[in-house]
């Protein structure tokens, strides 16, 4: 009765009109119906596998190999911080060293000889003995027996002078002697070294006024250190009955563990022999 | 070339000696590192080189030091003729023998500047540090001292210098 041609143009027509009902329908309804729900729970774990999978790769790629490039930034970035420390340590030393040599000058204006500064290069190889090598010499007016000093105190003395340094006994050497005087009271006696950081006063007689923390300056009747110079100050004192001298422990205002640069004071004829060609 | 070597070595441990080591408050009181020097010298070379050597070593050392003039001299001669004594009838490549002779030396040092210091020093006493001073010494010299003498000798044994100063392999 219907022709085969026919029949498929109205199943096609009924199969449009079907599913277009069927969209209109499902497009207005948001519930999901239990063939979504089977499709999601079977898809969904493919899917979150590869995304996972996909994640992964990436995070391997930017934290890892896309970090050699982060590396070599970070390492220049680390080379530029240690440029940056190291200029600033060395302008810090620049700084302390200007400091220390404008605290010279200073000093020096107050003394009435000619000085010379010298710096430390070399200490004394046996821990028994507390000498220092300075790098000026006969060349530059020092002569054996000439006080060195510092801003803070007197240092030592020069022992031995070669053309162009010389050895500086300082006075916690056991060897060293310094006249003394008590700033305060004017007791008399003499420095001597005793260990690494302290020196003995001793001679002082027990009849004198001298009391822990006074100063103690150079008398200047030794011939070497020039008078009022200070030393150190008091900080051990005691008295045994049976001795009529005082026996006192002196800590030097020098700190001889820090020594790096000092001044010699020239004397007259020194300096005027300094001065020939 | 041995030459060489031996004034360049002398001259390094005096410079390190005098200005690293003596600016290291971390190590303190370290030993004269020059004994295990000249200990070596001692058994490595014949007499007559060895011996002006060791003197004009002694001599630097007092010059550079604040101590009386010939201590150095005199412990670097002395130490020289013991180890040349010792050596006739001891094995100089010996590694107990090396260990102690470290030691006894740094310890024999430290003996004679004290005696200075009792006999000839001006305050005829000795310092209050020196037990503190001569025990961190022999540490160091017990510790550091065989090693330094076992690395000179390995040197030498390199440069195919001999030991007792007279051909006399090392016998270690």
């Amino acid at each position: 009765m219907f022709s085969k041609k026919m029949v498929l143009i109205v199943g096609g027509v009924v199969l449009i009109t079907v599913n277009v009902i069927l969209l209109s329908v499902t497009s207005k309804s948001q519930s999901t119906s239990g063939f979504g729900r089977v499709g999601l729970s079977f898809v969904a774990p493919f899917q979150e596998l590869v995304t996972r999978s996909v994640r992964f790769a990436r995070e391997i790629w930017e934290h890892y190999f896309f970090l050699v490039s982060v590396y070599q930034e970070n390492e220049e970035l680390k080379k530029s911080l240690n440029d940056a420390i190291e200029k600033n340590n060395q302008w810090n030393e620049l700084k302390l060293a200007n400091d220390r040599l404008r605290n010279l000058l200073s000093f020096q204006k107050s003394l009435t000889n000619r000085v010379v500064a010298a710096e430390v290069i070399g200490k004394d190889p046996s821990v028994w003995f507390k000498t220092v090598i300075i790098d000026k010499g006969k060349a530059d007016g020092l002569q054996k027996g000439l006080p060195v000093v510092l801003p803070q105190g007197i240092a030592g003395q020069a022992i031995e002078a070669s053309d162009r340094y010389s050895k500086v006994m300082l006075i916690i050497d056991r060897n060293s002697a310094v006249d003394a005087l008590v700033q305060r009271s004017r007791a008399r006696g003499i420095i001597k070294g005793a260990s690494a950081d302290q020196c003995r006063f001793e001679f002082v007689l027990r009849k004198n006024d001298v009391q822990i923390g006074d100063t103690v300056v150079t008398s200047g009747f030794d011939g070497v250190y020039p008078k009022g110079l200070r030393i150190g100050h008091v900080s051990d004192l005691s008295e045994r009955s049976s001795d009529i001298f005082y026996e006192i422990t002196v800590t030097p205002f020098v700190d001889f563990e820090k020594l790096e640069e000092v001044l010699v004071i020239l004397r007259p004829e020194t300096e005027a022999s300094a001065s020939e060609p | 070339m041995r030459y060489c070597f031996y004034i360049g070595t002398c001259l390094l441990l005096i410079i390190v000696q005098t200005t690293v080591l003596s600016y290291s408050n971390a190590i303190g009181g370290i030993y004269d590192l020059l004994i295990p020097f000249v200990i070596f010298l001692s058994i490595c070379l014949p007499v007559r080189e060895c011996l002006p050597f060791i003197l004009v070593l002694g001599f630097i050392v007092d010059n550079l030091s604040g101590s009386p003039f010939g201590l150095y001299l005199t412990f670097y001669f002395w130490l020289f003729v013991s180890m040349r004594w010792i050596i006739k009838y001891l094995r100089a490549g010996n590694k107990l023998f090396l260990s102690l002779i470290v030691v006894v030396a740094v310890l024999i040092e430290n003996i004679l500047v004290m005696g200075t210091f009792a006999f000839f020093g001006p305050i005829g006493e000795l310092p209050a540090e020196a037990v503190e001073n001569i025990a961190l010494q022999i540490f160091w010299a017990l510790v550091t001292g065989p090693l330094f003498l076992l690395s000179l000798l390995a040197i030498a044994k390199r440069f195919n210098i001999q030991l007792n100063g007279a051909g006399a392999a090392p016998k270690t």
